[in-house]
């Protein structure tokens, strides 16, 4: 694993035909590449930048040199195979591989400027700035008003008018208000599985978090709640940064405004999503998101 | 396994044409396989139905031998003889029944065979030259008489039964049967189970009179016997009353020498009244009371300087028309009992005077159902238990059990006369009662007096008691004790052991749960479950001699150092949490792990233990007189203020706490926001001294109010002190029950799933508040289902507080004191017990509770658990 430092390149908009297959053959060798980042991306005030990112789980390699700027108000989607490491650097992000024992990382991850990782960063701090849904609703078996501003109470709000504003436009802003605004001192365990998603949406975002970390938030979903997220992604836009990692290629056409491709540890294409999809640089990238394999 | 049979049989056919090899493939199951199956099957049924039946069997068993408790007396008629005799004042029978003696109003006594009235010797009681005895008393154990006479003189009688084995071959009773009685040579002769010949004749043993009194003839008299010596008390017809006590001394030689001692005591006769009707002495000879046949009693006793006096005069009987119609005394001659009548029959015995414990008085604990329209001529006690037998004026026998007042039995002797004495064997296993000349022979059984659900559970008034109690005292010293078995004392042990082995081992285990489950890292946390389970394998005996020999020796001698510690440990890590936060984040944030628990740990336990060490005996100096022990006795002359601040200093804590939370972090916190951390963390400790302080000041002041007030706390969860006490039970069963609670807890903890946790501390909480808001509050079915497992091993645990207790059956809620569970005493006392005695079945019934309670509490916690697994399963 002695691979030089990558540089970010200035990609041409065209296909380099000396390319092709060339990204892969690199990868399952264990060569070199350079990620093929698109102009755009460079002209956009990142929020999370990422640098030369290598993670291990204990003695298996899973992040190769990721380098990516996520830009400011809009919504980001990771795509790629099953097990390309999407959801570990997602979760790099708010540092909840801190919790697997074996983890160990090198490199640098900055939140706004800060570094994310590094002795003198308080974790507890770090994450009250990042909001983040999974893969599966999970909601905490209390009330719904109190499963949305729980990050308040754990920093000791106790004023009443605060929260209930909070509560209504957090509510209000993951469209859940109007279901459940009769009940909120219902469970919230009493909601469906699309409801509780979108509750755990209001959950993060009553955090105001300067990125939304979204880890697959329509896998264990059906299709109409599936489609009830993505409306509401669509709207989260533009006032909240969205970090999402996704196995649907529609979702990620449909949502996002950027889209990374990664593969086997490696982000191999970054570029705006319309690119990604209809003019990808690189043929792997195209044959990954028209279906020819993956 | 038996499922696809049908497929398995068509197999072959398939088989073949699938297999890869080529060759075919047997598809089959085996019959090996299927003949595991069969015998895996049953065998595991059978273990499974067989422990269910094995538990419900030791239930059954248990409730087999408890049941006979509750069943009633039976009382019949076997025969009735007629006796040429004067009026009967006294039958007595031996043992094993073979012979009686009648001793009769004019003097005679006669001893005849017991189921029949061949006579088989005749003496007399008058004296030679003086006649017969013009008053006499029996003991109500029938072993003893005291005569007194025309010429002032007292004969005292013993009165035993002498036993001889016969030779096999004695002549004529080579036919004898079993349990056949016939007269040889003044001898009843009996066969015994194992076929000896078995022979008993009445030993009537007159002492002459000690010294003759001048003066008129006895009128009333009665006797006891302390230690050998015999006491009696006179009083003549001219009314003098006399207390003499002989004292026995038995010389080198053989020779007895016996000097009689006498003092007078002034005699008050009520006016209109004439002499009294009856006389009683108290066991131990120190009370001389007289009764009138109106109910009027006076009682004389003997003080310290050996003069008699009155001192108590009162009327026992309320009804005025009433009058006394038979009376006796109780086995130890403490009760009397009276008869009226009217038909009440009541018990009376001294207690001492709530008002003035120096003086005694007479109570009466109840009456016994009373009788309407007839009522009890004759009365005598058994001599072994707290049965009473009377006899009625319409010539029925009633069995009465003294102690909780209740009619055990009664049967007409279908006979026109009343009842002129009664005999209750030594057995208990039948009476004889005399009317006109006839002599009635009943068969008893009493089965189990002393237990009823009322003297098992509830408050019973023993012989000698200011008030009804609860009391377990299952033996005593002397033949005449009343075992006392009241379950109360000892359930109230088993949930004080309970209480407070919970108080200490219940959060101590739920937080070393927490702490593995929500800060430990996974590979770390199976190895301290391990280690935490390998506590569970210290047996609990080895527990209990620690308890005993160590720690309670220890905390005796450093009690105040002890609960100076106990104060001293959580303050000084809140202590060093507020600390922490004083140093610079950047110093500090590198040590955010582990180690900075681990470094705390290792500061603060010392600290705290030394500050404890010093502060907790500074303190007894100051507010205990210097002896915490001498002042919970109440033998130091310190108020109580310190006490009063140290027990509620928990609460004044607890108010300081919700007023700095409810009233003083509103003030501060908008002037907070903005201020950095450093000088929060000032804030913080400013406001953790202050209000450390403000709850200790709030404490004294409280303490010294309730103390001006004269409010004491000794009494309740404090009072005085005793080496093995509840304190050392707590941390040593405490201790013994961590292992099982942490265990249960840690499963419980660990089984909330993991993505609460993620969403917890992916929204900035801390692991704490994780802990605290999401994963305990979600596993607290299951937190609560091992408290209660660990109350289930406490409540039978027996070894620790058989050992580390002082075993005393007492109903009080000190901490330093000792106490008795179920388990411990059915430990302590069922070697001893005799087999199918009330008192061996009454132990059976605690094991039943403490069963009851350990099922009880067992299956709450399944069922919660279950619940909260399904709850755990959903989310």
């Amino acid at each position: 694993m002695n691979e030089p430092p990558t540089t970010r390149p200035a990609v041409q908009g065209t296909v380099r035909p000396d390319d092709v297959r060339s990204v892969f053959d690199a990868v399952s060798k264990g060569e070199a590449f350079e990620t093929c980042v698109h102009p755009e991306v460079a002209e956009e005030d990142a929020v999370l930048e990422v640098s030369d990112f290598d993670l291990w789980y204990g003695e298996k390699r899973a992040l190769y040199q990721i380098g990516m700027r996520v830009p400011v108000g809009k919504v980001t989607a990771l795509i790629g195979p099953s097990g390309c490491g999407k959801s570990t650097l997602l979760r790099c992000v708010n540092r909840m591989n801190d919790l697997i024992d074996s983890v160990r990382i090198e490199g640098d991850m900055r939140l706004s400027g800060d570094g994310i990782y590094g002795p003198k960063v308080d974790v507890i701090e770090l994450r009250k700035r990042i909001g983040m849904v999974f893969q599966k609703p999970n909601p905490f078996p209390m009330s719904i008003f109190e499963n949305v501003i729980y990050s308040l109470r754990i920093d000791g709000e106790r004023n009443r008018t605060v929260l209930d504003e909070v509560c209504e436009r957090s509510l209000r802003g993951a469209g859940l208000w109007d279901e459940v605004k009769d009940r909120l001192q219902d469970s919230a365990l009493a909601l469906s599985g699309g409801q509780q998603q979108r509750l755990c949406i209001a959950r993060a975002i009553a955090a105001e978090p300067e990125v939304l970390l979204l880890d697959e938030p329509c896998s264990a979903l059906d299709p109409i709640a599936t489609g009830r997220i993505e409306d509401l992604i669509e709207e989260l836009k533009g006032a909240y940064s969205i970090l999402m990692v996704t196995h649907n290629m529609q979702q990620a056409s449909r949502a996002s405004d950027y889209t990374a491709f990664m593969y086997l540890g490696r982000m191999i294409e970054f570029g705006p999503t319309e690119s990604i999809f209809l003019r990808p640089e690189l043929q792997e990238t195209e044959d990954y998101v028209t279906g020819r394999f993956g | 396994m038996t499922t696809d049979e049908g497929t398995g049989r068509e197999a072959p056919a398939t088989a073949r044409q699938a297999a890869f090899t080529g060759k075919p493939r047997r598809r089959g199951t085996t019959f090996q396989v299927r003949a595991a199956e069969i015998a895996a099957r049953s065998l595991i049924t059978a273990g499974g139905l067989g422990t269910i039946l094995a538990v419900t069997l030791i239930f059954v068993f248990l409730l087999m031998v408890v049941a006979p408790l509750f069943t009633s007396a039976t009382l019949e008629t076997r025969g009735t003889n007629s006796v040429e005799s004067s009026v009967i004042t006294a039958i007595g029978v031996d043992r094993y029944e073979a012979l009686k003696w009648i001793a009769s109003a004019d003097g005679r006594v006669l001893s005849m065979t017991a189921d029949r009235v061949e006579v088989i010797d005749e003496l007399s009681t008058a004296r030679d030259g003086v006649g017969v005895p013009t008053a006499q008393t029996f003991s109500p154990t029938l072993d003893h008489a005291v005569l007194g006479y025309e010429d002032g003189g007292v004969v005292l009688v013993d009165i035993s039964f002498e036993e001889d084995y016969l030779d096999g071959a004695t002549e004529g009773l080579g036919d004898l049967a079993e349990g056949e009685t016939r007269v040889v040579d003044g001898w009843a002769v009996q066969r015994t189970p194992v076929g000896q010949l078995r022979a008993t004749r009445l030993a009537w043993e007159a002492t002459e009179p000690d010294f003759p009194f001048e003066g008129s003839a006895v009128h009333l008299v009665d006797s006891t016997d302390v230690a050998g010596s015999p006491i009696y008390a006179t009083l003549t017809a001219d009314g003098q009353l006399a207390l003499t006590k002989i004292r026995v001394r038995t010389s080198m030689f053989g020779g007895e020498t016996r000097t009689p001692s006498s003092i007078e005591l002034p005699y008050e006769q009520p006016d209109g009244a004439g002499l009294p009707l009856a006389l009683f002495l108290n066991g131990r000879g120190s009370d001389v009371m007289l009764l009138w046949a109106d109910g009027t009693y006076h009682r004389y006793r003997e003080n310290d300087e050996g003069e008699g006096a009155l001192v108590e005069t009162r009327d026992l009987v309320a009804d005025p028309n009433a009058r006394i119609s038979a009376w006796t005394q109780m086995l130890g001659k403490e009760s009397l009992v009276l008869a009226d009548d009217t038909g009440g029959v009541t018990t009376w015995f001294l207690v001492r005077d709530a008002d003035d414990p120096s003086k005694l008085v007479t109570v009466t604990s109840g009456s016994m159902p009373k009788l309407t329209g007839r009522h009890v001529t004759a009365l005598t006690p058994s001599p072994s238990s707290r049965l009473l037998v009377g006899g009625t004026n319409d010539g029925k026998v009633e069995v009465y059990h003294a102690t909780t007042h209740r009619l055990m039995g009664e049967s007409d002797l279908g006979l026109d006369a009343a009842v002129t004495a009664v005999e209750l064997s030594a057995e208990e296993t039948s009476i004889r009662a005399a009317a006109g000349s006839s002599l009635v022979t009943l068969t008893l059984d009493p089965k189990y007096p002393e237990a009823s659900v009322g003297t098992l559970f509830g408050k019973v008034w023993y012989e000698g008691y200011p008030e009804p109690e609860h009391v377990w005292q299952s033996t005593g010293g002397t033949d005449e004790f009343e075992p006392k078995l009241g379950m109360v004392p000892l359930v109230y042990g088993t949930l004080k052991a309970t209480t407070y082995s919970m108080i200490f081992g219940a959060p101590l285990a739920i937080l070393a749960a927490i702490f593995t489950s929500e800060f430990l890292s996974r590979r770390l946390r199976s190895r301290v479950k391990t280690v935490m389970e390998l506590m569970a394998s210290l047996p609990s005996v080895v527990l209990g001699f620690l308890g005993g020999l160590v720690i309670a020796p220890f905390v005796q001698d450093q009690l105040a150092g002890v609960i100076g510690v106990l104060f001293a440990l959580p303050l000084a890590f809140l202590f060093g949490a507020h600390l922490w936060q004083l140093i610079p984040r950047r110093l500090t944030l590198p040590w955010n792990n582990g180690w900075q628990r681990f470094a705390m740990i290792v500061l603060a336990i010392p600290i705290a233990v030394a500050i404890g060490a010093i502060a907790g005996p500074v303190f007894e100096g100051l507010f205990f007189g210097g002896s915490a022990q001498s002042w919970l006795a109440a033998e130091s002359g310190e108020g109580a203020a310190g006490g009063w601040a140290l027990v509620t200093l928990p609460l004044c804590i607890l108010a300081v706490l919700l007023f700095i939370t409810r009233v003083v972090d509103p003030l501060l916190r908008d002037r907070l926001v903005t201020t950095e951390h450093k000088h929060l963390a000032r804030i913080q400790l400013a406001k953790f001294i202050v209000g450390g302080l403000a709850a200790l000041g709030l404490a004294f002041v409280v303490g010294f109010g309730l103390s001006a007030v004269g409010a004491d706390p000794r009494g309740g969860v404090i009072d005085t002190y005793v080496q093995r006490n509840a304190l050392v039970v707590g941390f040593v069963m405490g201790f013994a029950i961590i292992p099982i609670i942490y265990t249960l807890a840690e499963d419980a903890l660990s089984s909330v799933p993991e993505h609460l946790r993620h969403a917890s501390l992916g929204a900035g909480a801390t692991p704490w508040q994780t802990a605290m808001r999401v994963i305990v509050p979600t596993a607290m079915s299951g937190l609560f289902s091992a408290v209660m497992i660990g109350l289930g091993r406490a409540v039978g645990e027996t070894m620790i507080v058989l050992m580390a207790t002082g075993n005393t059956p007492i109903m009080e809620m000190n901490i330093f004191n000792g106490f008795r569970t179920l388990s411990a005493n059915i430990a302590v006392e069922l070697p001893e017990a005799v087999k199918e005695s009330t008192h061996y079945r009454v132990l059976f019934l605690a094991a039943l509770t403490l069963f009851a309670m350990t099922f009880v509490l067992n299956t709450a916690a399944e069922i919660v658990r279950q619940r909260f697994r399904k709850r755990a399963y959903q989310l």
